[in-house]
C-alpha cells in the first residue's frame, strides 16, 4: 500500500535532529576543540592548554633527558614564557619556528605535555622571500 | 634562441585560430542553426520511452531477485502487480501519443 | 624561453575566454557552427596550456635558475625525477597543472560527447570555459611561474618531505580527481540550463563522476601511504585539514554514485542529485582555497598569499550561480515519485546519503570552526583528532553496516521478514567472526570489534550476492561456474564492481583498526648493544654512521632485528640532512612481515653524541591492508566503469525512436 505523504521528508528531518543531538552530546562532554592560547593569554587560562608561539633561544637540554628547555613568545607580541618540553621533536624544530603543544603552566614555567610539539611546516606556496 | 622559439610561437597560434575558426571554414553557408532537439514532441515521448524503460528494466530486475532468493515467493506476487501495471500504463501512454501523432499527420496531409 | 610559456598562457587565456563568451552565445542563441567553435577553442586551450606545460619542464630539466619558479623549488644536486616533480610544488606551478588537467578534461568530455554537447549541453562548453578561465586569468596575472631573475649560483632546493617517490604520482592523481569533478558539475548545470533532464545526461555525469572518484580516492590514499612512510609518525591518517580538503568532495562524490542509482531506477531525488554534484565540485574548489591560501594551520601551511580573496571570489560566483540555477529550474526538476517505504532498496540509498553527508559536513565543520572562532569571537582553536575520530565512528559504523543490508533489500518495499531471512546467514557469519576476534583479545577496543564484525557481515553478504547470482546465472543458461560468473559480471559491471569496491572499503576498514586500534609502542635510548623489546621482537642497536648521499648527509642507526632469539633482518632508521635546504628530514625504516601482516616502524629520534640513540618503534598490525584495499578500489571502480555497449546502444535506439 502506498503512502499518500512521503516518508523522506520525514526520515530527513529526524535525521538532522538526530545528527545535531550527537553533536550537542559530544561537545558538552568531550569538548571537541581546544582553545589555543599565546603566551600572554595563559595567566588567565589555568589547567591543560594549547599553546602557540614563537621559538626563541637558546635552546638547551634533551628532550629524551631532563627536558629541552626554550622561551616561547607571542607571534605578535612581546610576551614570553619559559618552556620545558619533554618526547619527540619534529626536524622542524628550531629558533624562530612556529609551534603549538600541549601542557600547563606550573610556577611560572609552562610544562608541555610529552610527544605535543607540533611545528608549522615552511610555506611550499609561499611567495618569494628576499 | 629567441627567434625559433618567436617562430614556433608564430607557428602554433597560427594554427590553433585556424582549428578555432574551422567550423565556419568547413560551411560558409549560414545554415547556422542546430539540431531540432528543441522539438517538445520528441522530449515528451523520450520521457515516456524512459519511463516504459524504468518500468521493464524494474520488472526484470524484480525477477532477477527472486530467482536469486533476494525476494520471496509472496512478496514476489505482491510486488509484481503495482510493476506489472505500471509497465502497462506506460506502454499505453505510449501508444496514445504514437495515435495522436498519426492522427495529426493525418490531419495535416488532409488540409 | 620564459617569453614563449608567457605567451602560451595568454594564449591560453585568450582561447578559453573565447569558449566560454562565444560558447555563452552559441548556446543561448542556437548557434551550431559557434557552439563547434567555442567547444574546439577548450582543446586549443588545451594545446597552449601543454606548450607553457612543456616549456616548464624544459627549464626544470636545464635547471635553468633564471626562472625563479625553478630556483625557488630545486637545486643543483636535487634528482633529476624530483626536479622534474617540482613543477607542482609551488603555488603557480601547481596552478598551471589545474588550468592543464582541466582542459585536458573538458577537451576529453566535449570530444567523447561530441553529439550530446551539441545537441542536448550546449551550456556545457560555457561552463568548462568559465572555470577553466578563472584558474588562467590567475595564471596570467596573479601568480605565474614564468618570473623571471638574474640566475643565482643555486637552487634553494626541495623542502625534504617532498623528496620522495610520491611526490611524482600524488598530486597528478589528486588532481585529475579533484579537477574531473569540474565535468559532471558543467553536464548538471547545463542541463539545468537548457531543461534536458532526460537520462543522458544522468548517463554522461555519473561516468565522469565515477572516474574523478577514482582518481580522488585513489590520490588519497597515496597521500596516506606518503605520510606513513615519509612523515613518519607511526600514523597514516591526521585529520589534516589539507587531508580533510581531499576527503569531503569525495564523500560527497560518494553519496552521488549512490543516489543516482536511485534516480535512474525510480527518477526521484533528482534535485538532490545536482545539489550533491554541485556541492561535490564547490568543495573540490574549497578544497584547494584551503590548500592554498594560508588561512588554515596545518602541517602543509603557507603563509598568507594573495591567492586566497581570488578563490574566495570564485566559489562564491559559482556556488550563487548554481543555486540560483537550482532554484530556477526547481518546478521542473521536482520528481513525482514518492519513496514507498522505509525499509527498501530506495530507502537505504537515502540513509546511506545521509551518513556519508552528515560525515563530510562535520569533516568540513572541523576544518572551518577553528578559522570562524578566529573571526568571531577572536579565540584560536585547534580541532584534533578525538573530534574525526569520534564522527568517523558515530557516522562510519552504520555506513559499513548498510553496505551489507543495501544490497541484500528488495526495492520499493521489502517485508522485514523476506529482508531478516536474507541477512539471516551474513549475520550468522558476521556473528561468529566477532565471538572468534573477542576470544582473539579484540575487545581491547570496542570500536574496532564492532567494526570487524560490521565487516564481517559486509564480506559475508558480498560473498553471498557473488554466489547467488552466479547460480541463479547458470539455472538460466547453463555453462560452467566461471563462464556464469564472468556473464553474470559482464551483464551487470556496476553493480558487481560496486561490490568489489565496497569490499575494499571492508579491507581498509580492517587495516585502519589494525593500526588504529592494536598497535604497540616503545621507546627508548639505546646504546651501541643494547636492546629494546616490542610486540614479539627484539632490536639491538648495532652502531649508527653517517653517509653521504645524492643531496644530502645521511644519519643512521642500524639495529639487528630478533624474533624468537632468532635473527630475522636489519634495518636502518634516522634522519637526512639536506645540504641546499639546510632542513632536516626523518626517514623511517619500515619492516613488513608479510606472513604475520604487521609492520615494524622504527624512528631514529634522536641521536647523542655519546653514540647512543634514542628510538620509537612500534609494531602496526594489518596497516597493509589499507594499500591493498587502494588497488581493489582501483580495480572494482574500473569494472564499473567499463563501457557497456549494449547500453550505448539501448539509449540511441530509444532517442532515435523518440524523434522518428
Amino acid at each position: 500500500m502506498a503512502k499518500r505523504r512521503s516518508p523522506a521528508r520525514l526520515v530527513v528531518a529526524l535525521s538532522i535532529a538526530a545528527v545535531l543531538a550527537v553533536f550537542l552530546l559530544y561537545t558538552s562532554f568531550a569538548g571537541g576543540a581546544t582553545p589555543s592560547l599565546r603566551p600572554s593569554q595563559l595567566a588567565d587560562h589555568p589547567g591543560d592548554v594549547s599553546l602557540a608561539g614563537r621559538v626563541v633561544g637558546p635552546v638547551s637540554g634533551d628532550a629524551r633527558g631532563d627536558g629541552l628547555r626554550f622561551t616561547l613568545r607571542d607571534i605578535d607580541g612581546t610576551a614570553t614564557v619559559p618552556v620545558v618540553y619533554t618526547g619527540s621533536v619534529p626536524d622542524l624544530f628550531e629558533t624562530g619556528r612556529h609551534i603549538y603543544m600541549r601542557g600547563e603552566l606550573r610556577n611560572g614555567v609552562f610544562v608541555a605535555e610529552k610527544d605535543s610539539l607540533v611545528t608549522k611546516c615552511p610555506s611550499k606556496y609561499e611567495p618569494k622571500e628576499s | 634562441m629567441e627567434a625559433a622559439a618567436l617562430l614556433l610561437a608564430a607557428g602554433l597560434t597560427i594554427a590553433l585560430v585556424l582549428f578555432v575558426a574551422r567550423p565556419f571554414l568547413r560551411d560558409p553557408v549560414s545554415r547556422a542553426d542546430r539540431s531540432d532537439e528543441d522539438d517538445p514532441a520528441a522530449a515528451e515521448r523520450l520521457s515516456l520511452l524512459e519511463e516504459r524503460d524504468r518500468a521493464l528494466a524494474a520488472l526484470k530486475e524484480l525477477e532477477f531477485d527472486h530467482r536469486t532468493g533476494k525476494v520471496s515467493d509472496t512478496d514476489y506476487r505482491e510486488l509484481l502487480r503495482p510493476l506489472r501495471r505500471e509497465a502497462a500504463e506506460a506502454l499505453r501512454a505510449l501508444e496514445t501519443k504514437e495515435a495522436g501523432q498519426r492522427e495529426r499527420v493525418r490531419t495535416n496531409v488532409r488540409s | 624561453m620564459p617569453e614563449l610559456g608567457r605567451a602560451a598562457l595568454v594564449a591560453a587565456l585568450g582561447l578559453i575566454l573565447y569558449a566560454a563568451l562565444a560558447g555563452g552565445y552559441a548556446a543561448f542563441c542556437r548557434r551550431r557552427r559557434l557552439l563547434d567553435s567555442a567547444a574546439n577553442a577548450l582543446l586549443a586551450g588545451f594545446a597552449a596550456t601543454g606548450v607553457a606545460s612543456l616549456v616548464l619542464f624544459a627549464a626544470l630539466a636545464g635547471r635553468d635558475f633564471t626562472f625563479e619558479y625553478v630556483a625557488r623549488g630545486t637545486s643543483r644536486e636535487l634528482p633529476m625525477g624530483y626536479t622534474l616533480a617540482a613543477f607542482w610544488s609551488g603555488q603557480a606551478g601547481s596552478l598551471l597543472l589545474w588550468l592543464l588537467v582541466l582542459t585536458g578534461s573538458a577537451s576529453a568530455a566535449v570530444a567523447l560527447n561530441r553529439g550530446l554537447v551539441r545537441d542536448v549541453l550546449p551550456w556545457t562548453v560555457p561552463i568548462l570555459g568559465a572555470v577553466a578561465a578563472f584558474f588562467a586569468i590567475l595564471l596570467v596575472f596573479v601568480a605565474s611561474p614564468f618570473a623571471t631573475q638574474a640566475a643565482p649560483a643555486d637552487g634553494a632546493g626541495m623542502t625534504p618531505s617532498l623528496q620522495n617517490p610520491y611526490m611524482m604520482i600524488h598530486p597528478p592523481m589528486l588532481y585529475l580527481g579533484f579537477v574531473g569533478l569540474t565535468i559532471p558539475f558543467a553536464f548538471a548545470m547545463a542541463a539545468l540550463a537548457s531543461k534536458r533532464m532526460d537520462e543522458r545526461w544522468i548517463v554522461a555525469t555519473r561516468r565522469w563522476t565515477l572516474a574523478a572518484w577514482t582518481f580522488l580516492g585513489f590520490g588519497i590514499l597515496l597521500g596516506a601511504k606518503w605520510a606513513y612512510e615519509e612523515v613518519g609518525w607511526g600514523g597514516w591518517y591526521a585529520w589534516d585539514p589539507v587531508e580533510n580538503a581531499a576527503l569531503m568532495p569525495w564523500l560527497v562524490a560518494t553519496a552521488f554514485l549512490h543516489s543516482v542509482m536511485v534516480q535512474e531506477k525510480k527518477n526521484m531525488l533528482r534535485v538532490w542529485n545536482v545539489v550533491l554534484v554541485a556541492g561535490a565540485f564547490g568543495l573540490s574548489l574549497f578544497g584547494t582555497f584551503l590548500t592554498r591560501s594560508g588561512v588554515i594551520n596545518s602541517i602543509h601551511s603557507f603563509t598568507q598569499s594573495s591567492i586566497g580573496p581570488w578563490f574566495l571570489g570564485f566559489i562564491a560566483v559559482v556556488a550563487a550561480a548554481s543555486i540560483a540555477l537550482i532554484l530556477v529550474r526547481l518546478p521542473s526538476l521536482r520528481s513525482r515519485t514518492r519513496l514507498e517505504s522505509l525499509v527498501s532498496r530506495e530507502a537505504a540509498f537515502l540513509y546511506n546519503n545521509l551518513f556519508l553527508v552528515a560525515l563530510a559536513l562535520t569533516v568540513l565543520w572541523g576544518v572551518v570552526y577553528p578559522l570562524v572562532s578566529e573571526a568571531v569571537r577572536g579565540v584560536a582553536v585547534t580541532v584534533g583528532a578525538p573530534y574525526y575520530d569520534f564522527f568517523a565512528v558515530v557516522f562510519g559504523l552504520p555506513l559499513v553496516l548498510l553496505m551489507g543490508i543495501g544490497p541484500l533489500v528488495a526495492w520499493r518495499r521489502a517485508s522485514l521478514r523476506a529482508l531478516g531471512v536474507s541477512l539471516l546467514w551474513p549475520a550468522g557469519v558476521a556473528l561468529v567472526a566477532g565471538a572468534l576476534l573477542l576470544a582473539l583479545g579484540a575487545g581491547s577496543s570496542p570500536a574496532g570489534l564492532v567494526g570487524y564484525t560490521f565487516g564481517s557481515f559486509v564480506l559475508a553478504a558480498i560473498v553471498l550476492e557473488f554466489a547467488r547470482g552466479t547460480r541463479a546465472r547458470k539455472a538460466l543458461g547453463g555453462g560452467g561456474w566461471l563462464a556464469s560468473f564472468a556473464g553474470l559480471v559482464g551483464r551487470n559491471r556496476r553493480r558487481y564492481g560496486g561490490y568489489l569496491v565496497h569490499a575494499a572499503i571492508v579491507l581498509l576498514l580492517v587495516g585502519a583498526v589494525g593500526i588504529g586500534g592494536f598497535s604497540t609502542t616503545t621507546e627508548a635510548r639505546l646504546a651501541p648493544g643494547e636492546s629494546l623489546e616490542v610486540g614479539g621482537y627484539r632490536l639491538q642497536l648495532l652502531g649508527s654512521d653517517q653517509r653521504r648521499g645524492a643531496n644530502a648527509e645521511e644519519l643512521r642507526a642500524d639495529l639487528a632485528v630478533f624474533r624468537e632469539d632468532e635473527q630475522v633482518g636489519t634495518v636502518s632508521a634516522g634522519k637526512n640532512r639536506y645540504l641546499a635546504e639546510q632542513q632536516t628530514s626523518n626517514e623511517v625504516a619500515i619492516r613488513t612481515d608479510w606472513l604475520r601482516g604487521e609492520d615494524l616502524f622504527v624512528i631514529g629520534d634522536q641521536f647523542n653524541e655519546d653514540g647512543s640513540v634514542f628510538l620509537k618503534v612500534l609494531v602496526n598490525p594489518l596497516v597493509n591492508l589499507i594499500w591493498l584495499a587502494g588497488l581493489v578500489f582501483v580495480g572494482g571502480s574500473l569494472v564499473a566503469m567499463w563501457p557497456d555497449a549494449r547500453e550505448q546502444r539501448r539509449l540511441a535506439g530509444r532517442l532515435a525512436l523518440a524523434r522518428a
